[in-house]
């Protein structure tokens, strides 16, 4: 089993100070973006990682290759430790685990031609030697992306979302990594183009053996990629499985409200689907619920879930897991304080 | 399944419009340079255009200045004292009989010699000082930038009058004077500008694939932070020149008999009823060298305006 972890993730924590308003700033508390995930990620498996905007998924992801400092816990990439890494074996992570960014737009040095992008990789770890040998290996990284390799002379603002994309990803692949984390790598694409960007690191995954961890918010999407699913809430894993499990028989009330909210290519179908809306919105980051972070808006809220904050636990299909007292109550039991919540004000 | 995307044809499956069978060969030299762009952009600026040729008339002048000028700095003419603007002096001379066309000439380059080599100074150290402050912050940042706050809590002339005072009156002397008061300037102005470029997701996608400190702060900060500081460097020559003419003026400058067009107008003073050539050439020689600057300071904001850029170039004739 072990052998075939790549991403080992445990107990990350990744808190914020929080800064209070006024002359006293100090000491006002921590916003906690990532609160404890353990995670595994296969080597050559797809990992999708899904969840709401704020719950934490792309600090996760970031805090992964450690590109935010993590402030708890540990990961581990191919037996290294990712969070007290440094000097060659931090640039080796660098090259062996690379990383899709959400905006193109953004995440393209307006400066800087296609080329220079996509060959910075190649001078920084030094993988070809000599300007023609890095010219033709970014010809062959443009159309292992689908791009023409006479654009490479181009600056960024010449391409469409898309096409920035793909060049993204080739910057992402130059290193020759065995993991890339696609951080809501379509969200901001045209629909038509996500399917295309969305086919292509498909394509990639197989061809190239990668290992992705693909965060979105879309649940369709990452269904449609993914081998296992893994659903964040409020900075924690609450369910994870394999994806036509947890793509289909949820077994956490949160996941089921997600995908209740997927609509069905099909009219009678999509006619029948009863959604499961949920109440009130997430609780702050900053004040996490006691007990479960999901019972003020979970719709079976019974006893243990105020005083027991669930761990993840067998439910439902082989290899799914949930935290939730619905499966029985399995966690740790919550300190309470006389206003029945921990975090602190 | 929901969402499907649309399923990949055979062959190159996502290959946008294009010729994918090219040489895979692709060029690391940009097709079109930005700085390219940015001068044509400044030459539809009319105002900016002609200050550009201006200054550049006056830089050549000045580097030229032996060629250029009739008579020496020096040539005195004890027969033609304080006469008035001629075919055989076209500024007249002073009161020595020396050539005020020649001495605004080889002033030129005293000035601009001390403008450039202040405002090179001030733009390296403050550049590289605003670099680290703005992009390793904390205490780098407090440490840097609170020594540049004293600096800039001095007066600029008391300032350059210790300097000098310190090393002595003179042309390189009185650029260092200047150089160190405009430090500040160019170290607030790049911090600034270094603060917003750091937190792009260009910058941490650089980091990303391993790239180092130096790396990202040489080939993607400063390249996205230099536009206000080009603009700044314009501006501050302007400043710069008119800085050494107060220095001079005061006589912590270009000592005498060395013509610079601060002293020049210092020595002209004294006859300004009686001879008014003597400080009015000089006075304009300054009055259009600080003017143009200052044109293609603004005419370089504009030029270097992304909006602008995007304005002018997209939507272009």
């Amino acid at each position: 089993m072990s052998s075939d972890v790549l991403v080992s993730v445990r107990g990350l924590e990744v808190h914020f100070p929080v800064r209070g308003e006024g002359i006293r700033k100090k000491g006002a508390g921590v916003l906690r973006a990532v609160d404890g995930v353990d995670l595994d990620i296969l080597r050559g498996e797809t990992l999708g990682l899904v969840g709401e905007s704020g719950c934490g998924k792309s600090t996760l992801g970031n805090a992964v290759l450690r590109l935010i400092p993590s402030t708890g816990g540990s990961v581990h990439f191919a037996g290294t430790d990712v969070t007290s890494v440094g000097g060659k074996g931090l640039r080796e992570l660098r090259r062996r685990a690379g990383m899709v960014f959400q905006d193109p737009f953004a995440s393209l040095d307006p400066r800087r031609t296609v080329a220079q992008t996509v060959s910075e990789p190649l001078e920084v770890h030094g993988l070809r030697s000599g300007r023609r040998e890095r010219a033709a290996r970014v010809g062959e990284l443009l159309e292992l992306v689908g791009l023409d390799p006479a654009v490479a002379g181009r600056y960024p603002h010449e391409f469409s979302g898309g096409q920035r994309q793909r060049v993204g990803i080739a910057r992402a692949l130059a290193g020759e990594p065995d993991f890339l984390v696609c951080d809501e790598a379509i969200a901001s694409l045209d629909v038509s183009v996500q399917a295309q960007v969305l086919n292509l690191l498909r394509r990639l995954q197989k061809q190239l053996g990668l290992t992705l961890l693909f965060i979105s918010h879309d649940l369709s999407a990452v269904r449609h990629i993914s081998d296992r699913i893994a659903v964040m809430y409020l900075g924690r894993i609450v369910e994870i499985g394999p994806a036509s499990a947890v793509g289909s028989d949820p077994q956490m009330p949160y996941t089921q409200a997600l995908l209740s909210a997927v609509p069905l290519p099909h009219p009678a179908l999509e006619r029948e689907r009863k959604r499961i809306v949920l109440r009130g919105d997430v609780p702050s980051p900053s004040a996490v619920p006691s007990g479960c972070r999901f019972r003020t808006r979970c719709p079976y809220v019974f006893e243990p879930c105020d005083d027991v904050d669930p761990a993840l636990q067998p439910a439902g299909a082989a290899g799914q897991q949930a935290a939730c007292h619905l499966h029985g109550v399995v966690g740790t039991p919550v300190e309470r304080t006389p206003e029945g919540v921990t975090a602190e004000p | 399944m929901t969402g499907a995307p649309v399923p990949e044809p055979g062959g190159s499956p996502d290959t946008p419009a294009g010729a994918p069978g090219t040489s895979p060969v692709a060029s690391l030299k940009p097709a079109r340079p930005r700085w390219r762009e940015t001068l044509g952009l400044l030459a539809r600026n009319p105002t900016a255009a002609v200050a550009s040729v201006v200054l550049l008339l006056i830089v050549v002048v000045a580097v030229f200045d032996d060629t250029f000028a009739p008579e020496g700095a020096n040539e005195i003419s004890v027969t033609d004292r304080l006469q008035s603007p001629s075919w055989a002096h076209p500024f007249g001379t002073d009161d020595l009989g020396r050539d005020i066309l020649s001495r605004v000439i080889l002033g030129a380059s005293v000035s601009l010699k001390v403008g450039f080599l202040a405002v090179g100074f001030a733009l390296v150290a403050g550049t590289m000082i605003g670099l680290l402050a703005g992009y390793y912050g904390k205490w780098v940042d407090d440490v840097l930038m609170r020594f540049m706050d004293m600096l800039f809590a001095f007066p600029a002339v008391l300032l350059a009058i210790a300097v000098l005072a310190v090393r002595g009156p003179g042309s390189g002397n009185t650029a260092l004077a200047i150089g160190i008061v405009y430090t500040p300037i160019f170290a607030r102005v790049t911090r600034a500008s270094v603060l917003g470029v750091r937190e792009e997701v260009y910058v941490r996608a650089s980091r990303s694939v391993g790239a180092s400190d130096w790396r990202i702060l040489t080939r993607h900060i400063l390249p996205n932070a230099a536009p206000p500081i080009i603009v700044q460097t314009s501006i501050s020559l302007a400043f710069a020149v008119l800085a050494e003419a107060a220095l001079s003026f005061l006589g912590l400058g270009t000592q005498p008999p060395n013509p610079s067009w601060g002293l020049m107008l210092a020595e002209g003073r004294g006859y300004i009823e009686l001879a008014w050539w003597l400080a009015f050439f000089p006075g304009m020689a300054i009055f259009l060298t600080v003017l143009c600057f200052n044109l293609l300071g603004d005419g370089l904001r504009d030029a270097l305006d992304p909006r602008q850029r995007t304005l002018m170039a997209g939507g272009g004739k």
